[in-house]
């Protein structure tokens, strides 16, 4: 069996469980997978070889457990989750020689389950970005098109997953950075509702945004790796005591039982025509299976970009404090201690990064932080009473995930406001803090994939799987790019 | 809302409050960038949110706060936390002068 990286996770499993093939097997199909694709995609920037073969061979030897959920599947995960037996940089130079000495409670989750983590994956710097193009090390490249983005930040999850370098990921999602890219990339990404999903051990960008969430090729999977990793933690109190899910059992709806939201403000007239074209025979063929659709208005949604990167910005340039060259991560040595903070973060932080911790600054310095953090928290409140509003009269609100298929790479590198723009799509969700998820409505003229995603009430995940399930039942199955030959 | 020129001559200050100075090369640009970015904030400003509550955070229901119990530490682990530091002296970090 030399195509064993082709399976997905549940395909995966049902082979180990009846001994088709060993974990041992499967994992040297999706390392050799990796470094065949890894020139031409640059979605890694660690590869855990001998430690994932040893894991699987230690696993073939015990035998199938079925109290695991996930023995034997090998994961790839963005580098932002601190593992203590491997790098984590979050793309950025300030990490670049960082070993964590503690693990976030996801890898730890993983881990137990029988997870078997393969590399760890590229990711816009501090996961500021929406294209990978930020990441210290090195851009990402889309499986569909090698001269064309990811998306980001978790660009290199997305791309690993639709690679086939691994069935399943873990990525983070602050304002869209699960969904875009999975949207981008033609893989299916799930973003948990803010509380669902301990965020101890991530490198922190947001803390009041920032949720890691699972990609995978199918939505079932997506589930099946939410539910290994959501509900509380003792060591995150942000996490939710609203009870989990069975979401390995998913609850599909009847076409007919299910009404999708259509918020105008995200279905611009100027969609590019081949994405345009994409979204409609995937609304005809819900509508024909009897799935029933509302207009419905967001009427703040305007106001959501400015809000957003106010309010993250804030939050990030007190999280990036932290990175002064003292305990840990780059240092510039001088010998004068503040001159010292301020080459350390001038040469350890990127442009992007940089600009972040300036408008954070700025926005909570004295004489502007009414007018423009308190401000942006308040409007925050409008957005998200619109969306509640307008998921009071459906089960779902559906959506393009991108407002154009994957660019050419450095199209917009120098253009940050058109870039911050573009998330328009994806960041209300989380201002609002609800759960949506991406799939692959199907390939635009150029081949490259087009994403739609659906958004939630708070903590229900399982009526957005749902959905999703449905969804993917009735389009046309994504194949998968052909990158090597 | 405020002066977006004034807020881009204060780039200078800006930069040292969050201790990221930028190559002189690189100023412009940021200072340029900052100022389309601050004057597109501004749209916040056709918005009337008069007795609006400020939203922080999403979360709803969080975990309560802990039993006030202590808890082991980690001494077996201060020795690589200690070697993540870029210098030590002994048992503790070690930074410039400041006096």
């Amino acid at each position: 069996m030399t195509d064993l990286w082709r399976l997905d996770l549940a395909q995966a499993t049902k082979g180990l469980k009846k001994r088709d093939f060993s974990v041992t097997e499967l994992v040297s199909s999706c390392l050799a997978r990796l470094k065949a694709t890894e020139p031409i995609i640059d979605a890694t920037l660690a590869v855990f070889e001998e430690e994932a073969l040893k894991t699987a061979k230690e696993l073939d030897q015990r035998g199938y457990d079925p109290s695991q959920e996930l023995w034997g599947l090998p994961l790839t995960i963005k580098d932002v989750f601190c593992l203590n037996d491997g790098p984590t940089t979050a793309g950025s130079k300030e990490l670049a020689n960082y070993q964590s000495v503690f693990e976030a409670t996801v890898v730890q989750r993983l881990r137990r389950a029988g997870a078997i983590f393969l590399a760890k994956t590229n990711c816009d710097e501090f996961a500021m970005g929406s294209s990978t193009e930020f990441s210290a090390f090195k851009p990402t490249r889309n499986p569909w098109d090698p001269t064309r983005i990811p998306g980001g930040s978790s660009g290199g999850a997305a791309a690993s997953v639709v690679a086939g370098q691994a069935p399943g990921a873990f990525g983070t999602d602050t304002g869209g950075s699960i969904r875009q890219p999975a949207g981008l990339c033609g893989c299916v990404g799930l973003k948990p509702s803010y509380g669902r999903v301990s965020r101890y051990g991530i490198v922190a960008y947001a803390s009041s945004f920032d949720q890691a969430g699972p990609l995978a090729m199918t939505v079932s999977d997506c589930a099946r790796l939410l539910t290994v990793v959501a509900g509380p933690d003792d060591r995150d109190s942000t996490v939710s005591r609203i009870p989990t899910s069975d979401y390995l059992n998913l609850k599909i709806p009847k076409p007919a039982d299910l009404v999708l939201g259509l918020p105008k403000e995200l279905w611009p007239e100027d969609l590019p025509a081949g994405l345009a074209a994409v979204l409609k025979e995937a609304k005809k063929l819900l509508t024909e299976a009897g799935v029933k659709f509302i207009e419905v208005d967001l009427p703040n949604l305007r106001y959501a970009v400015a809000s957003y990167y106010i309010l993250a910005s804030a939050e990030a340039s007190s999280n990036l404090a932290r990175y002064d060259g003292i305990r840990y991560g780059f240092r510039e040595p001088k010998e004068d201690l503040v001159e010292q903070y301020a080459q350390t973060r001038a040469e350890g932080l990127g442009p992007e990064a940089r600009r972040r911790v300036l408008l954070g600054t700025f926005v909570l310095s004295s004489g502007y932080y009414e007018a423009y953090f308190r401000k942006a928290a308040q409007v925050r409140r409008l957005i998200a009473q619109d969306i509640a509003r307008a998921l009071s009269q459906c089960h779902c609100l559906f959506a393009p995930v991108a407002s154009r298929s994957a660019w050419p790479l450095g199209a917009f590198i120098d253009d940050p406001l058109t870039v911050y723009q573009m998330d328009l799509m994806t960041l209300p969700l989380n201002l609002y803090g609800g759960p949506g998820l991406c799939l692959s409505a199907g390939l635009d003229p150029d081949r490259l994939p087009v994403g739609a995603q659906l958004w939630g009430r708070p903590f229900d995940e399982m009526g957005v799987l749902g959905a999703g399930a449905l969804l993917e039942s009735l389009w046309p199955p994504l194949e998968r790019p052909k990158i090597v030959s | 809302m405020t002066n977006n020129r004034q807020a881009a001559l204060s780039m200078a200050k800006l930069a040292r409050l969050g201790q990221t100075q930028s190559e002189a090369s690189q100023a412009d640009q940021l200072a340029q960038d900052f100022d389309r970015i601050v004057s597109y904030m501004a749209i916040l400003n056709e918005l009337d949110t008069t007795n609006i509550e400020p939203m922080y955070s999403p979360m709803v229901d969080p975990l309560g706060p802990r039993d006030d119990e202590p808890r082991p530490s980690q001494p077996q682990k201060s020795e690589a936390i200690l070697g993540q530091a870029p210098e030590t002296v002994g048992r503790f970090f070690s930074v410039p002068r400041i006096f």
